[in-house]
């Protein structure tokens, strides 16, 4: 039975954004930073790090790994230097969430940030921020500017001895930098090349050091959990996933933008009434629900789902990283799927033999069938491609362009027999949502 | 010790190493290309994939550390669809023109399609163009097409060598191996251990300019050889053509030519590198030879020479040798027999650095550029070359000697492998052979002593120094006539 209790909790979008609403002044009157000095004054690192590990805050980049368990493997008092990393390189195609962060709640980010590097023990801090944010930058690099000034970034915060900079390190255009040791060594000056596990990076990571990566949704919500404690977050959403997510929607929706639901909020109910329902008042085809990675469900398997990864994983789906599609009916999907895949193959780094060879083998598969080419024993091709890409890459992307292709293709495969048999789209090839005559 | 299973069989591992590791030091079989025993793990080429038992999925064993009881599966049904796909993946944009490959009959992409594909490719869509004969240095040419990007080279650039010279560049299948500072090719022009990438490819993309399309390898014997070019005497195999493909028709010199010299993985003195220097053996050795024992000047009979050297020898009261470096234990030990206590001994340098080369680095070069010098003094000691006033003999083997410098009016024997001014200017010369053409050990600074065998014939009218110092031996002292 579906829950009756009206999930319209915020964490993040608690505020109206107005042009000065990302300034400090403003964010202290909303509370900012009342976290960090509670945490400085009157925490440990060990009962910071006890609180998040208790909030159930997982990761919402995309794998949704529990945060507290991330950052467990680190031993704050161990000596040696560790490393955090806030992950702002929103490359996953669809995903604009961080940068409604960036923009709008800098502050949120950079006082999490320092809760984080205290329980960590973190004398150094990084953002890596994609190379293409360009009002984020320099929002979040004023934020920093206002911070230190007032003595909340660099030596001694507020007059504690605890001391840690943020630098903001912008990355140069590359989705696979947005995977955590792709990022590293980015940082570190080297080409975007994921690493093999093992060695963790919570073992091994910036300069060889135990390092922390998390995205940046995930770390504005330590300070609101260090404030509030980890029994108030647990009672948000629900308590295996606890907390809100922020979704960023587009495509043939009505009034896209990023809106923060509560988990467990209904689906319909963001898409319908959130967001106006779909443009021209098309139906709805199907919903990409967490940025193009993750396996696409048709407009009737959502009408009765929550937003909560434990209804969207048995679907066959995942949240993912919150960056929602919404595609209206007369969509076409073989199109559709061309678009992603030759974004696949533009941005596989070429390290490992799958994911290089097989982008471009599925990119110019797909390219083929749209010549009108096509073979109908070529989507079993590009089924098995992506299976055994599947796993046996270095980082997820193998993986990811796989989910998105089986996804597609096992549910609209007669889409693709339409055109490889008639020569042609069954929706004249529409990625435009139409005003209907 | 943990114990590890491969395919149920136990084995002892080491913590510190990796189930490839293992596997690859109890003769277990598990594929590789990117990984190589002395580079770092890259893990991307992904054919080495395994599984460990009762999971679903595949993992790389090259970076799978070992726990105790682990249980791995190196040839289970689902590694080989993954070996297989792995090989469709690399061979996708390969041309598999193997026809005309210098690689080809020692390539490990050749051995593994063979093994775990075999079948043509199942791709219709066109191949990925890219450069065919990029010039990557003095040396080394580039086929891109050819290229499956393991970044061996890279690594031994970055990790053996340190010249930092190459790079990868371009994403995804466009991904280039190239000059990793912009289109600089002088970097890896001074990467004295260049080559050696040329041997860790694992395909036919890095070639040897100077051999490209000359040679097919199974043409080629390979013979273990050891580097004269310094004192660190490092494995090598000399390959030359077999005598069962000998050519008859063009110039004889094709087959005792030296076609190629690689490293022979000695872990005591070079692992498995050598430098440049000693690819470019055939320049040292292949030099015009003197093929005629001379006396004074005029070419004579072996035996003749022989009886002039007796004479010498058999008159002289006081007289000298200097002693070559490039000798073999072999040969020195059969002139400490033979003249050792008739003779003053002085060792002398054949070889000085040459202009331009790498004196000595912390890797393999090593300054002193004669492959026996520490055997040779031990043997005659370390004294500097001083010729007492009564010195009525000089007896000079091999190169490196400036006879400018020798008393004037003493007579010379003189024993050399090559056409030099100075031998008409001996009063006897003898032509000797080179270190391929015959059998031996030469013992490197370190004190390891390594075997050379004979790699090809003597030219005619060449002698071992070996018989010449042996038919000298027994000459009583000053016996005028």
């Amino acid at each position: 039975m579906a829950e009756l209790r009206e999930r319209d909790a915020k964490i993040l979008m608690t505020f109206p954004v107005t042009a000065s609403s990302h300034l400090l002044a403003e964010a202290r009157a909303r509370g900012a930073y009342a976290a960090l000095d509670k945490a400085l004054r009157t925490m440990t690192p060990q009962q910071v790090a006890k609180e998040v590990l208790a909030s159930g805050l997982q990761g919402r980049g995309g794998a949704a790994f529990p945060t507290g368990r991330k950052w467990a493997v680190i031993q704050y008092d161990d000596g040696q230097p560790h490393y955090l990393c806030a992950n702002a390189d929103e490359g996953e195609p669809g995903t604009f969430k961080d940068r409604w962060i960036l923009e709008n709640s800098p502050h949120q980010l950079v006082e999490s940030m320092l809760i984080a590097a205290y329980a960590l023990q973190v004398r150094h801090a990084f953002v890596y921020m994609r190379g293409e944010f360009s009002a984020p930058f320099r929002r979040l690099q004023g934020a920093l500017d206002e911070a230190r000034a007032a003595g909340l970034v660099g030596e001694n915060i507020l007059g504690t001895g605890f001391g840690c900079d943020i630098m903001i390190y912008r990355g140069a255009g590359s989705y696979v930098c947005g995977e955590a040791s792709a990022l590293l060594s980015s940082i570190e000056g080297k080409r975007g090349y994921p690493r093999n596990r093992p060695p963790r990076l919570t073992v091994k990571g910036l300069y060889q050091q135990p390092t922390v990566v998390n995205n940046v949704e995930t770390l504005s919500n330590i300070a609101w959990i260090v404030q509030h404690g980890a029994e108030a977050f647990k009672a948000v959403g629900t308590p295996k996933h606890p907390g809100t997510r922020l979704i960023s929607i587009s495509g043939h929706i009505a009034r896209p933008g990023v809106y923060e639901i509560e988990v467990g909020y209904r689906w319909r109910q963001l898409i319908y009434d959130d967001c106006g329902g779909m443009q021209h008042g098309a139906a709805l085809k199907c919903v990409i629900p967490g940025g193009i990675s993750t396996k696409v469900l048709t407009g009737a398997e959502i009408e009765t789902l929550n937003l909560d990864p434990a209804e969207v994983e048995p679907a066959g789906s995942s949240m993912g990283s919150g960056g929602m599609v919404a595609i209206a009916e007369g969509t076409c999907m073989v199109r559709l799927l061309q678009v992603m895949l030759r974004f696949y193959h533009h941005e596989s780094c070429g390290q490992c033999t799958p994911c290089r060879e097989g982008m471009g083998w599925l990119h110019r598969l797909i390219d083929r069938i749209v010549d009108g080419q096509g073979r109908l024993d070529d989507l079993d091709m590009m089924a098995r491609i992506s299976r055994l890409q599947d796993g046996n890459t270095i980082c997820g992307m193998g993986d990811a362009a796989g989910y998105a292709t089986l996804g597609i293709l096992a549910k609209y495969r007669h889409e693709f027999e339409h055109w490889i048999r008639e020569g042609r789209s069954m929706y004249e090839g529409n990625l435009e949502c139409r005003r209907s005559s | 010790m943990p114990q590890i299973f491969l395919d149920g069989q136990a084995f002892e591992a080491r913590t510190e190493q990796t189930v490839l590791q293992v596997a690859l030091e109890h003769g277990v079989f598990i594929p590789r290309l990117c990984w190589h025993p002395k580079l770092s793990v890259a893990g991307n080429c992904r054919i080495c994939v395994v599984q460990v038992e009762g999971r679903s999925w595949v993992e790389i064993a090259c970076n799978m550390p070992v726990s105790e009881g682990l249980r791995v599966l190196t040839d289970s049904p689902l590694v080989r669809e993954h070996r297989k796909a792995t090989m469709q993946f690399i061979t996708l944009n390969h041309p598999v023109d193997c026809g005309i490959c210098d690689k080809a009959g020692e390539c490990t992409l050749q051995d593994y399609h063979v093994a775990f594909n075999g079948e043509a490719s199942i791709s219709r869509e066109p191949k990925v163009q890219a450069t065919k004969f990029h010039r990557l240095s003095e040396r080394i040419t580039l086929d891109n097409e050819r290229c499956i990007l393991c970044t061996r080279c890279v690594r031994f650039t970055r990790e053996v060598s340190k010249s930092n010279a190459l790079g990868v560049k371009n994403r995804g299948d466009h991904s280039l191996i190239r000059p990793a500072e912009g289109d600089d090719v002088r970097l890896l022009d001074d990467d004295a251990y260049s080559e050696n990438i040329v041997d860790i490819c694992p395909v036919g993309a890095l070639l040897s300019t100077r051999l490209l399309y000359k040679e097919r390898v199974w043409y080629l014997q390979a013979t273990p050889s050891v580097c004269p070019g310094c004192a660190r005497g490092c494995a090598i195999d000399v390959w030359h053509r077999k005598p069962e493909w000998k050519l008859r028709t063009l110039d004889a010199r094709h087959n005792t030519a030296i076609v190629r010299v690689t490293p022979r993985d000695n872990p005591a003195v070079n692992g498995p590198w050598i430098c440049n220097k000693g690819r470019d053996l055939a320049l040292l050795l292949e030099r015009p030879r003197a093929d005629a024992a001379l006396r004074k000047g005029r070419a004579v009979a072996l035996d003749e020479a022989l009886a002039a050297a007796r004479e010498l020898i058999g008159r002289a009261r006081h007289p000298v040798a200097l002693v070559s470096s490039w000798g073999s234990d072999e040969e020195l030990a059969a002139l400490d027999d033979a003249l050792g206590d008739r003779f003053t001994c002085f060792v002398k340098d054949d070889h000085l650095p040459a202009d331009g080369e790498v004196v000595e680095d912390d890797l393999l070069i090593r300054a002193d550029k004669n492959p026996n010098g520490r055997t040779a003094r031990a043997r005659f000691g370390h004294q500097a070359l001083q010729f007492a006033p009564d010195t009525d003999l000089v007896l000079v083997w091999g190169e490196g000697c400036d006879f400018g410098r020798l008393p004037r009016g003493v007579p010379v024997i003189f024993l050399n492998a090559f056409l030099a001014a100075e031998n008409g200017h001996a009063e006897v010369f003898f032509p000797t052979s080179v270190h391929t053409e015959r059998d031996g050990h030469f013992t490197n600074a370190d004190g390891v002593r390594s075997a050379f065998s004979r790699c090809v014939d003597r030219p005619t009218g060449v002698v071992d120094a070996e018989r010449v110092f042996r038919a000298l031996a027994s000459v009583p002292a000053g016996v005028a006539p």
